[in-house]
């Protein structure tokens, strides 16, 4: 396996120039939805690697190695010894088909030499949980699934998806790797701080929250965000992801960050379901542990790689939207961080994202993560 | 120099290597406002933190105060009711304990120390039903195998099922034990002592079944005990049942009073019990009637000596309440299978028997005879016809003429009822005036012939008199003056042509009642004449109690008035004592001239009897009343 690393931007274009282009045969590529809404970005990729599978969307930030950007496209491609892959498309219309549509992908890409899958979807028009919950329905809890949900930056208008296409809005794509030479390393970690009070979940539907502690969860958000950063909602509500558990499950918890509000209803709608009844709390960061998080996500996915140090590795880093809004230009503190314990050998690139996917790191069921740092880390074995 | 510092002077670094100042100055600046806006919200959301988790705190003090509030009350409630149920418990007539599924006791009430005058130190909750036993024994409240009794009350609790003891203190009480298992596999034991209440029932079984005055057993019992008997006659035997009819018990009551004649009651019933053998069984039936039932009877000699035995113990003078009472009795004696082998068949039996012996003068005994129902139904068939020819106005009444001693002239008359049967032709006031009185028939038959009399007498002579003879039966039924007056009324007869005859009767029964009649009827000018005189009682105190305007002297004095022994010296001092009070006497069953001319010359001044006329149809009277005028008048 090989993998070079590539950006754009407006005076330089494509850089560097790829090296054995016809050999590759994957790309993935982030950009800023207004780099990539053209198309032409996509068709000078494939214009590239004619033989790849080529797969990116719109973010919130791209991570380019230790390297925090907004202002350029980054791109990484790869050429695989042996191992197999499989593309698949599907545009969604409907959030209430995000279950089918995991199903549906994972049965395209499911068969017996199925190593991984990594997945990229549409993130405003998608029940994030339920197209994992579809997948993992599909394909069995064993095999590993990471990816995102693209961005907007702090937008929350439109995001873009493309997958062996121009990127559109509301399409979801998955790319299988198959055969025993692809190893897949994985990690997710938050570092958010637990704040405040317990509250419980009083009011739900999905994943829309009502009222906590028979408030409207909206009230409790603009009351600890204030006047100034309840403009910048629903981005600045990323500030205060809640952590939500079944109370029979405490140990189950999962860290939920919202996608958009209502400011009639009073209610806010999450990248995730929050089911009634559950306990949530709100979670604060602080620069330095948010780092830690991201350097233990790193750890987790280089051990989890079943790999030797002299093989060719390759990392997709895909972090919380919430946590770039929060340490603004500390957020390279994130990456170099994870970069730290990949490696400097290691190429890296990823994005900001408005969810994460990834194997829970406790209970190793594959979730929606929000406000997380996921690390994908790939090697292939010559046999 | 600060690893951001580096970084935003690397990234505002041109690519000639100079710094873009400008470009620095924004991401420091830029950085600032981040640290600034971070610190912002960091202080507003520790500070709203502090503040809910202040009013969280607040509110779960309150909660806790509430709470506390709460289970004080609850506390003070559960206390309170631990008190009434201690009060309920101990005031409970019953011992009460509670055991648990270990048989240790749980709760044990007051009562139930006290009925065994246990210790309180040792009976407390914790101690075992074998240790609690064992203390009961070295008191001396329990006499049983300890060990078999924990035993068999713990198999009856294992088995679910509540089970009742009867057991017999040492001190002789008896106490019903119930224990019932709980939920949860322990029992409740209650103790109850019903040494009383078993008095009572006992008490209250001997009153159903014995005569409160005398304690012999009573009818119902007798009744049972006759079935018994009845069902197991063996072959041959014979089973005599004996009615028994105390005589003239009621005059008894009536003169002596209720409190003597119950004493006299209790006196034969004690007699009789005493002079029964025991395979005689003796019962009071009720009123002065008693019984005895006799197995096993060979021959009718058996009865005889029963009877010989019951007749000595009855006649036996008794001493109640200082008054020395002789008494006699009528006896029945119906057998079985002889005389029937049915209950109701053998007491009718016995009772004809028994009426029979006193139809024929009291004081003496009779076997049951098949006639003697035969009897019974022929008078129950002329009562039904005597109330029918009531009814129909049937009956007759004849006059029987009162004739002047000193001048042979008829002075009055005295009205009989006659009733001539449509197919028995004449029978006998003798036969049907007691069926009158017993069915109360009298009062309806006394009326109508006072009624009818009094319009024939208006017929006669104004001189003439009428007699009408008055029952003591329509005396008890308080309103004969009220119809004397009515029947007077009616016919206009003036009220000192009527005489009413009555008997000694009227005045044994209710003394004062019949005066106080009487002196109403004399007030209205009713000439009142005292019948009979000399078959009964006659007692001389009648005569000073009652001025009586006339004495009619019995015919059993006239009848030997002749002879050289006769009652002439009695009709003489009837006489004497008559003229004396100034009354006038009246000598009945006159026959012969002979009794005629003694009777005048005793003084008697009137007379009745065959020798002037027997009693005639009202016709004829009318007649002979009419000629007798104008042969007088001649």
């Amino acid at each position: 396996m090989y993998s070079q690393q590539m950006t754009w931007n407006p005076p330089t274009g494509w850089t560097p120039i790829a090296t054995e282009p016809e050999k590759v045969s994957l790309v993935f590529y982030f950009g800023p939805r207004e780099m990539l809404a053209c198309g032409k970005r996509y068709r000078e990729l494939r214009e590239m690697f004619p033989a790849a599978h080529i797969l990116g969307c719109s973010t919130g930030g791209q991570i380019n190695n230790s390297d925090v950007t907004d202002e350029e496209i980054v791109a990484a491609a790869i050429s695989f010894h042996s191992t197999r892959l499989r593309l698949i498309c599907r545009d969604i219309n409907d959030p209430a088909h995000s279950r089918r549509c995991g199903e549906e992908i994972g049965r395209a890409l499911n068969d017996d030499q199925l190593a991984g899958i990594f997945v990229l979807s549409d993130g405003l028009n998608v029940n994030g949980s339920e197209l994992v919950n579809g997948l993992v329905d599909a394909i069995g809890p064993d095999i590993p699934l990471t990816g995102g949900l693209a961005g907007d930056g702090a937008n929350f208008k439109e995001t873009l998806v493309g997958g062996d296409c121009a990127p559109r809005s509301r399409m979801v794509v998955g790319v299988g790797f198959y055969g025993s030479a692809i190893k897949i390393g994985h990690g997710s970690a938050g570092g958010w701080d637990l704040f405040g009070p317990r509250r419980q979940v009083t009011k739900s539907r999905g994943n829309v929250l009502f009222e906590l502690d028979g408030e409207p969860a909206l009230d409790l958000y603009e009351r600890y965000l204030g006047p100034e950063d309840s403009k910048g909602l629903p981005g600045s509500a990323l500030l205060f992801p809640i952590e939500v558990h079944d109370p029979d499950q405490p140990d189950s918890s999962v860290v939920r960050t919202v996608l958009a509000v209502d400011s009639k209803a009073r209610s806010m709608t999450f990248a995730g379901d929050v089911p009634q009844g559950w306990t949530a709390q709100l979670m604060r960061g602080n620069f330095d542990r948010l780092a830690e998080g991201a350097a233990d996500a790193a750890r987790q996915a280089r051990t989890g790689l079943n790999a030797r140090e002299e093989d060719h590795q390759f990392s997709i880093l895909v972090s919380c939207i919430g946590r770039r809004l929060l340490m603004g230009q500390r957020s390279s503190d994130e990456t170099e961080a994870a970069g730290a314990e990949l490696g400097s050998d290691t190429l890296r690139v990823g994005f900001y994202s408005y969810g994460e996917i990834s194997p829970h790191a406790k209970s190793g069921i594959c979730e929606l993560h929000n406000q997380t740092m996921t690390v994908t880390t790939f090697a292939e074995v010559e046999a | 120099m600060h690893r951001l510092f580096a970084k935003q002077v690397a990234k505002a670094t041109g690519p000639t290597g100079a710094v873009e100042i400008d470009q620095l100055a924004a991401l420091v600046g830029s950085a600032y406002d981040e640290f600034d806006r971070d610190r912002r919200r960091t202080d507003r959301s520790m500070s709203l933190m502090i503040e809910e988790i202040d009013a969280k705190n607040r509110n779960l003090q309150q909660l806790v105060a509430e709470r506390t509030c709460e289970l004080q009350a609850r506390e003070r409630d559960l206390h309170a009711q631990n008190v009434r149920f201690d009060i309920a418990i101990n005031n409970m007539t019953q011992g009460l304990l509670l055991y648990d599924s270990s048989a240790r006791l749980i709760v044990c009430n007051e009562r139930y120390i006290a009925m065994y005058g246990l210790s309180c130190e040792v009976v407390k909750p914790g101690l075992s039903l074998r240790d609690l036993l064992l203390h009961r024994k070295e008191l001396g409240s329990f006499r049983g195998d300890v060990d078999e009794y924990c035993a068999s009350v713990m198999r009856s609790v294992a088995m679910g099922k509540t089970t009742d003891i009867l057991t017999e203190t040492p001190d002789g009480r008896s106490i019903l034990i119930v224990n019932k298992p709980v939920d949860g596999g322990g029992w409740v034991a209650t103790h109850e002592d019903i040494t009383e209440r078993r008095r009572t029932e006992e008490k209250i079984r001997h009153l159903a079944h014995y005569d409160a005055l005398t304690d012999l057993p009573n009818r119902a019992m007798f009744h049972e005990r006759l079935l018994e008997e009845l069902a197991r006659i063996a072959p041959g035997d014979q089973l005599a049942v004996l009615y028994i009819d105390v005589d003239e018990f009621k005059n008894v009551n009536d003169t002596l009073g209720h409190l003597v004649g119950d004493e006299l009651l209790k006196a034969v019933g004690s007699s009789l019990r005493r002079c029964a053998k025991p395979c005689e069984f003796v019962a009071r039936l009720g009123g002065d009637e008693f019984a005895i039932v006799k197995a096993a009877v060979k021959t009718q000699a058996d009865v005889a000596h029963l009877v010989a035995r019951v007749l000595m113990a009855i006649r036996v003078p008794f001493d109640c309440l200082g008054h020395r009472v002789t008494t006699d009795a009528s006896i029945g004696v119906a057998l079985a299978p002889q005389h029937g082998v049915d209950l109701e068949q053998i007491l009718k039996n016995a009772d004809l028997a028994m009426y029979a012996a006193k139809s024929a003068g009291r004081r003496t005994w009779r076997f049951f005879e098949p006639e003697m129902d035969a009897r019974v139904k022929s008078r129950r068939i002329l009562e039904i016809d005597l109330r029918q020819a009531i009814a129909d106005g049937a009956l007759e009444i004849h006059y029987q003429p009162c004739v002047s001693l000193c001048d042979n002239n008829i002075t009055g008359c005295e009205a009989l009822v006659r009733w001539r049967h449509p197919e028995r032709g004449m029978i006998s006031p003798a036969e049907f005036i007691p069926i009158a009185e017993e069915t109360g028939l009298i009062n309806e038959l006394g009326e109508w012939v006072l009624t009818r009399a009094c319009a024939e007498a208006m017929t006669w002579p104004e001189d003439i008199k009428l007699a009408v003879n008055v029952s003591p039966v329509q005396f008890r039924s308080g309103s004969l003056a009220l119809k004397v007056i009515a029947a007077l009324a009616a016919s206009r007869l003036p009220a000192s042509r009527l005489e009413l005859e009555i008997t000694e009767a009227v005045l044994i029964r209710d003394d004062d009642t019949a005066l106080a009649i009487l002196h109403q009827l004399r007030t209205i000018g009713v000439r009142i004449a005292l019948d009979d005189f000399g078959t009964g009682y006659s007692s001389l105190s009648y005569l000073q109690r009652f001025p009586f305007d006339k004495i009619k002297i019995d015919r059993c004095f006239i009848n030997d008035i002749a002879e050289p022994e006769g009652s002439s010296c009695i009709v003489k001092a009837v006489v004497n004592i008559a003229t004396a009070r100034h009354m006038v006497t009246i000598a009945e069953g006159v026959e012969t001239s002979q009794q005629h001319e003694l009777l005048r010359s005793l003084g008697c001044e009137e007379m009745q009897g065959y020798l002037f006329s027997p009693a005639i149809p009202a016709a004829e009277i009318r007649r002979l009343l009419h000629s007798d005028r104008c042969r007088a008048v001649a």
